[in-house]
């Protein structure tokens, strides 16, 4: 009896000890928030795969500041409700130093003021609504803001398309509507006019009034703001009508699955890329190679951008030589990261500065247009 | 514009029409509004996408999707109510257990297939005719033929042929027509395979045109086909016809003059008034209970 006690004491110990362990600090969280299910799920698995794939290159080489790291998940659905739930689970733990995530801006500026308000470093790989950075300086972006690109994807159409008459499709949410206003006016500041402006609603299935109302228009080429599964339709439906068309997207469109739903209707589709996996840089060459062997797909630009986030976390906190979100805030502010998504660094909001290059489909391929 | 806004606007009413043209069918025979109709037709379209592409011939392989379709129909059936009508449970009940039968095969496809919109290949192109200031695809002329040959066909069966004698017969009085000799749970079973199989055509014909196939591809077309049954009076096959036209029509006239993000609400408001003004929908009998 005196010797059965003995094993309990002593089991109960190893469990103590083992719970310290993990309690106590022997490892450094970062935390992957975005939608793992759903609609939108490619590209949160994304993110998880991307940042597990850069902790293990970290882990490999020892960890970092000596402990090793570990990468948590959680899925926010897509869903501004479940966004907030996930941040109020992330806040309460304290050895998460910094989330990757969240995807979509809706959901983001949910999330975003609970990071802020707890001091958790939050880098959003894909948020690119102008309001998601002024939420406060835990909040930075790995993307470029949205007018940036809407900038590139306008000099596409007008000079490299050669565009008489632009028409836009936009999507209705947040996201959507923001960058279709800004579209608009960029057109009109750099001298250009819109001839049709169509909003849908996410899911539409059939265009064919949207795609009427620009052939009325006599429209040439049109600017897509919203992701493949709108862009795809779209495309296919366009072309039956008029093979003609001109489609410029936005980066989250750009993606394997926009070529695999829309095929042959997909050629010509030109995009800016702040990434571009057929780069012959031998960095990104690595990582597209790495990724590919690791989960069988080729990571997408928001998937890079997420790769990016995770180094560059890592090496704000090897830099800051402490596991304390402040030390690490602030030396995001003085990184200068040479990632897979070209060199990244963040400005005083907390949105990164990058260089586009444009992408256009070919023979079912994404190639660099030169 | 407009004259090519109405050939759109029919385009998509005619695949409302195929779809609400299941929903009046098991209607009419069980005065069950069958929710599990838009889940239904999903999976329709999911089994055509995987056997098209085993490449044993379109057509075989939409026969074969289509009875597989059916057969799940009468597995609905036979797992989720004909229990139900053996205790004599309300109406609610079986109504209740179609929306939960729904929600199991569209998660099931998500497990199966993913979640993520596939590539659907295309069924037909024989390309476009210039219909003076319009374009309309010769696809769009097949797909409003297929409608009309399976409204006529649907229409036949319940009205000229012995089974679908069964079927009005259980639909006025099913313990009379049981000890009339009729089997019930088995006319029951076939009904519900001709709904399935419908949504199964309709599922294919509809992926074909659109090109792509998702999980919840029959939410929406679900709902709005049943606001079209619903509108032509539910359980009259011509009405579904007629009702899925309508909202169409309206959806696409919305989304041309008021905008995209309005196509949506305009079927349910045109539902709503025309439930105020006549409760049986437009070609629908008065004396309709409905559950």
């Amino acid at each position: 009896m005196r010797n059965m006690r003995k094993v309990v004491a002593i089991l109960a110990l190893a469990v103590l000890c083992v719970t310290a362990a993990s309690a106590g600090g022997n490892e450094i969280k970062i935390a992957v928030a975005g939608p793992m299910t759903g609609s939108f799920a490619e590209y949160g698995n994304g993110f998880k795969n991307a940042v597990q794939l850069m902790v293990d290159e970290w882990n490999a080489k020892g960890g970092v500041l000596g402990k090793k790291i570990k990468v948590v998940v959680y899925d926010d659905k897509n869903n501004g409700e479940e966004g907030a739930n996930v941040a109020e689970k992330i806040v309460s733990d304290d050895d998460i130093i910094a989330v990757v995530g969240h995807f979509a801006s809706g959901v983001c500026l949910v999330a975003g003021p609970k990071y802020q308000e707890a001091g958790v470093i939050e880098i959003s790989p894909s948020a690119s609504h102008p309001d998601y950075s002024n939420i406060g300086n835990f909040i930075f972006r790995n993307n470029t803001i949205i007018s940036v690109e809407a900038g590139a994807g306008i000099d596409i159409a007008m000079k490299t398309l050669k565009a008489k008459k632009i028409g836009i499709l936009s999507v209705k949410t947040d996201w959507g509507t923001s960058t279709a206003t800004i579209t608009k006016n960029l057109i009109a500041e750099k001298g250009g006019k819109v001839y049709a402006h169509e909003e849908v609603v996410d899911g539409t299935v059939d265009f064919a009034p949207s795609i009427t109302k620009m052939q009325a228009a006599g429209v040439d080429c049109v600017i897509v703001v919203a992701m493949y599964n709108v862009l795809a339709p779209f495309a296919t439906q366009y072309k039956a009508v008029n093979p003609n068309i001109k489609l410029v997207g936005f980066s989250n469109a750009y993606s394997e699955q926009l070529i695999a739903l829309a095929k042959e209707n997909a050629e010509g589709i030109m995009f800016p890329a702040a990434f571009f996996d057929k780069s012959t840089e031998p960095h990104i060459q690595k990582f597209v190679n790495d990724y590919r062997a690791k989960y069988n797909a080729t990571p997408s630009a928001l998937t890079a951008q997420a790769y990016d986030s995770a180094g560059i976390i890592l090496e704000a906190i090897k830099a800051a030589g402490k596991a304390d979100r402040k030390a690490v805030r602030d030396q995001l502010f003085k990184i200068n990261y040479q990632g897979v998504t070209g060199p990244t660094s963040f400005d005083a909001k907390g949105n990164a500065v990058k260089v586009f290059t444009t992408v256009v489909i070919k023979n079912g391929k994404f190639v660099q247009y030169k | 514009m407009l004259f090519q806004q109405i050939i759109n606007g029919l385009t998509l009413g005619i695949i409302y029409a195929l779809v609400a043209v299941g929903y009046s069918l098991v209607f009419g025979i069980l005065r069950l509004t069958n929710f599990s109709h838009g889940s239904v037709y999903a999976f329709g379209a999911h089994i055509s996408m995987v056997l098209i592409g085993y490449s044993f011939g379109m057509l075989p392989a939409i026969i074969v999707s289509v009875l597989i379709t059916g057969l799940l129909g009468i597995l609905i059936n036979k797992v989720g109510l004909e229990p139900l009508r053996k205790k004599k449970s309300k109406g609610i009940s079986s109504l209740i257990t179609t929306i939960g039968i729904s929600y199991i095969i569209q998660n099931l496809l998500m497990i199966i297939f993913g979640s993520e919109t596939k590539f659907f290949p295309k069924l037909f192109d024989y390309g476009n005719v210039t219909l003076g200031s319009a374009i309309i695809g010769v696809r769009q002329f097949i797909i409003f033929g297929i409608a009309l040959v399976l409204l006529g066909l649907l229409t036949y069966v319940v009205n000229g042929t012995k089974i679908g004698l069964a079927m009005r017969a259980i639909e006025q009085n099913s313990k009379a027509s049981n000890l009339m000799g009729i089997k019930v749970n088995s006319v029951i079973s076939f009904t519900f395979f001709l709904g399935s199989a419908s949504a199964g055509i309709a599922g294919t014909l509809i992926s074909g045109y659109y090109q792509m196939v998702y999980p919840t591809m029959g939410v929406m077309v679900g709902l709005k086909a049943f606001a079209a049954a619903v509108l032509g009076g539910i359980g009259v096959l011509h009405g579904s016809i007629v009702g899925g036209l309508v909202i169409g029509l309206s959806e696409t006239l919305a989304a041309t003059y008021l905008g995209g993000s309005y196509a949506d609400a305009v079927a349910f408001i045109i539902l709503i008034i025309v439930l105020l003004f006549r409760p049986s929908g437009l070609f629908g009998k008065q004396d309709i209970t409905k559950v």
